[in-house]
């Protein structure tokens, strides 16, 4: 629907206008809304259902006669008795920002004149439905409601004047320039914005959005008072602060924003540190070496600890006790201890290894890692799971790799 | 000892509404056969079956007790001669017969009542399989339930492929206009696009929640880092990549394979150079993509998923559709890397490299130790696809350009790797062609 935004050039009223146009008659009796639109500076004219915008002359070259003759023949039609360039006489609602204002400039004057005389016009009698200068290709057709009806000025064919320009034209000394450009990229900002209910009367002229940078602190007192005012700005300073923290909604909200990730990011670092660790230490006692039969897998340490003690004289001959952690190191499976088969069997993708622990069969690319054993002074056995001991890496003939049982 | 346990009534009921399904089924076969005005041999056939699957199926249906003389069991030595063919090579070797037995004979495949005959025989089977216990408790396991229908509904999109293409492929032979521009199926999204949709929807939901109401979500004991199920299944849709993980390190087939197989699908629209078959069905006039496509879906991919959810069990081994899943089956193996079959045979020890030695000896060793392998891997990916080129590929090669057809090469070669390395496993009992685990690089 938004032929707008091919720009100002004169153009004919394409077929959806008027369909558009025609629909919006249709519509008939429904309330009418403020015209969609984003910008503050917009005033609403409601649509009259009854009006029949359709059939509008096109194309007009010079766009202020053909904007004058539509906004007068509208005001005429809609308003009944308002006349058409009565601008000066038009009573001025509360709503509207001084219409009656001079505008400066050429082409433009008159159209805006004319444009803010008939909404004058039609905001006095704002009880019925007033009459806008209603481009129908400016509605939206496929909305289900009446659409609004936009701006007058868009009516024209020519250059095609957005809300803003005619405003800024009725504005006390408005510079109302309505250039062709600017009201190409105006009328497009303009167009695709949704609807908005309807509204009793058209709105106010918005303030001007005031900027948003946060207002600059408190302004400490001139320093020429001394020492007092020093001690009044170290007491004002903080209040200053926490005021320009605040001193605005989006102000606000960075602020809380910040707030809160300071605060996410402290408890996430927290929460690295635990009270109570619930995890099994990693250095731990298991019993005298005599408890290890030898050529036996001790499988009772697997659930908490995750390690197989095993004693055994097959690798390299020698007599040895060593704890193997439980981990296939082809992904991490924990594998079974089959006693039958003399086997540690991986049940994920069926890696096998021998007691010793050397990989045979399956993926597992290398051998289960051994971990820490040692002799204590009271003749336990103690692991240590933080030290790790990989066969193909030729660590399995460090001393602290197994404990070699002699006799 | 029974060798039918669990064989209850219900069980028994439960096959009985098997048959009075295919018995449904054949009612309307036959009522076509006869609105067809087939020859009266062919209409008798199938009224008598139909009619022999109703009262085998209202039999079973209607036992209360002493059901085992109604029983249509699934033959003894049918069963051992299955499990006895139980390995993965005959299982994979049967796939790519099947696969290529699907193409070969697609035009015969594809006629009604040859197809008709075929899904009798798949339902026929799996109900003459339920007799036995150890298939049962496979197949009717609630996590392999869409496995089971998707064996179907894998079958029946083949069969429509193969049907369509067949037929459009006889009218390009024909010089007659194709079914999609003779019987054009172009429709309005609205209504009658987004109606088809919202009754699929309907109807899927209502099964859903069907599905979900009769069959429990199977829950295992919860999960422990000490304790590994055993077996231990990967989601179904994944057992492809678990199937892939026995013959290749996890870095392979858990990274690098799944990247390409994704990266690969990505790639095809750019290194597809054949502008035909755009918007209907053929087969002859893109053999090429859609055989390697199907290659890769149905062999490599469906094939693999269906090994690992009903042959693969305790503790990863192979097992028989009929055979029980013992924990203590022992297959006998022993995986040897290459480097050590090439050592072995050069009458060498491996070179290893002296304890305390520097880095850089170490370095060299295991570069001297794996050479064989390095090379072979850089001459499947660097130099074969150049032989190719001027053998195989050439046409390809021509019309590709050398950088997409590169990219085409790799891609065919990393698909060709999964198959190469189970038959280098199966047939030597090959491990690693490069195994240096001491960078965790292994291939």
């Amino acid at each position: 629907m938004s032929d707008e935004s091919k720009g100002g050039a004169p153009k004919k009223l394409s077929t959806k206008d008027i369909l558009a146009a025609a629909r919006a008659q249709a519509a008939g009796g429904a309330a009418a809304r403020s015209t969609p639109e984003p910008e503050p500076a917009e005033t609403a004219a409601p649509a009259p259902a009854t009006e029949k915008p359709a059939a509008k002359p096109a194309a007009g070259k010079n766009p202020t006669s053909t904007a004058d003759i539509l906004a007068a023949a509208r005001a005429q039609s809609a308003g009944g008795a308002a006349p058409a360039p009565a601008a000066e006489s038009a009573a001025t609602p509360a709503a509207k920002p001084k219409p009656a204002a001079k505008p400066a400039g050429g082409a433009p004057k008159s159209t805006a004149d004319i444009l803010a005389a008939a909404r004058a016009a039609a905001a006095g009698k704002r009880a019925a439905p007033a009459p806008a200068a209603a481009d129908a290709g400016e509605k939206p057709a496929k909305k289900e409601r009446p659409a609004a009806a936009p701006a007058a000025a868009e009516t024209s064919d020519g250059p095609k004047l957005s809300v803003q320009e005619m405003l800024a034209a009725v504005r006390p000394g408005g510079a109302a320039t309505a250039a062709p450009g600017a009201t190409a990229e105006l009328a497009s900002a303009h167009a695709p914005a949704p609807a908005k209910p309807a509204k009793p009367v058209a709105p106010p002229m918005p303030a001007k959005p005031q900027p948003v940078a946060a207002k600059p602190p408190v302004p400490a007192p001139a320093p020429d008072a001394g020492r007092r005012n020093v001690v009044l700005a170290m007491i004002a300073a903080p209040f200053a602060l926490i005021g320009g923290l605040f001193s605005s909604a989006f102000a606000s909200a960075w602020t809380m924003l910040a707030a809160t990730t300071g605060i996410a990011t402290l408890a996430t670092a927290r929460f690295m540190l635990p009270n109570v660790l619930t995890e099994p230490p990693l250095k731990f006692k298991i019993g005298p070496p005599a408890d290890y039969d030898l050529g036996t897998v001790a499988t009772k340490l697997v659930a908490q600890y995750g390690v197989w003690i095993v004693h055994t004289d097959q690798y390299k001959g020698k007599n040895v006790i060593y704890a193997l952690a439980s981990v296939c190191t082809h992904l991490g499976c924990t594998p079974s201890w089959l006693e039958g088969e003399r086997k540690f069997k991986c049940p994920c993708h069926g890696s096998g290894f021998y007691i010793t622990g050397i990989n045979f069969e399956g993926p597992a690319p290398r051998p289960l890692e051994r971990v820490g054993i040692t002799l204590g002074p009271d003749g336990m056995l103690e692991v240590d799971k933080s030290l790790k001991f990989q066969e193909e890496m030729g660590q399995w003939s460090d001393g602290a790799s197994f404990y070699e049982v002699v006799g | 000892m029974n060798p039918h346990p669990d064989l209850t009534p219900d069980v028994i009921r439960g096959i009985g509404w098997l048959y009075l399904l295919l018995f449904a089924m054949n009612i309307f076969w036959t009522v076509r056969s006869y609105k067809r005005q087939e020859s009266v041999g062919r209409l008798a056939a199938w009224a008598m079956y139909t009619v022999m699957l109703g009262v085998v199926g209202v039999a079973h249906v209607t036992v209360q007790s002493g059901s085992e003389q109604f029983l249509i069991r699934m033959p003894v030595w049918f069963k051992t001669l299955i499990d006895a063919g139980a390995k993965p090579q005959y299982y994979f070797a049967l796939s790519i017969a099947l696969f290529a037995a699907v193409v070969w004979l697609r035009e015969q495949l594809v006629k009604p009542t040859v197809s008709w005959l075929i899904l009798n025989g798949m339902v026929l089977f799996m109900t003459l399989s339920m007799t036995d216990y150890d298939f049962r408790q496979i197949v009717g396991k609630p996590d392999n339930v869409p496995i089971v229908s998707m064996l179907f509904i894998v079958a029946f999109f083949t069969w429509l492929y193969f049907k369509r293409a067949v037929d459009n492929d006889q009218r390009i032979a024909a010089g007659k206009p194709l079914f999609e521009q003779e019987d054009n199926e172009k429709v309005l999204v609205w209504p009658d696009l987004v109606y088809t949709e919202m009754i699929c929807m309907v109807i899927l939901t209502a099964i859903l929640v069907a599905w979900g109401i009769v069959l429990q979500a199977p829950l295992e004991e919860p999960a422990s880092a000490s304790r590994t199920p055993n077996p231990s299944k990967a989601p179904w849709y994944f057992l492809g990549l678990q199937e892939m993980l026995v013959y290749y390190d996890p870095w392979m087939a858990g990274v690098v394979l799944p990247s390409m197989i994704l990266v690969g699908l990505m790639a095809l629209p750019y290194i597809d150079f054949n502008k035909k078959g755009n918007g209907y069905y053929t087969f002859n006039e893109r053999k090429f993509s859609v055989l390697t496509f199907m290659f890769g879906f149905l062999p490599l991919w469906i094939g693999l998923i269906i090994l690992g959810t009903f042959l693969r069990g305790p503790n990863w081994n192979f097992f028989g559709i009929y055979e029980l899943w013992d924990v203590h089956k022992l297959v006998v193996l022993n995986n040897v890397n290459l480097s050590e079959y090439f050592w072995t045979w050069m009458g060498q020890p491996l070179p290893v490299a002296e304890a305390g030695s520097s880095k850089f000896l170490q370095i060299v060793m295991i570069l001297k130790r794996e050479w064989l392998g390095l090379v072979l891997v850089a001459g499947y990916l660097g130099a074969l696809p150049m032989v190719m080129a001027g053998t195989i590929f050439r046409k390809f090669f021509m019309r590709m350009g050398f950088i997409r057809y590169m990219v085409f090469a790799n891609l065919v070669l990393f698909m060709a790797c999964l198959p190469i390395k189970m038959v280098l496993r199966w047939a030597f009992n090959l491990k690693y062609i490069v195994a240096i685990p001491e960078w965790f690089f292994n291939i």
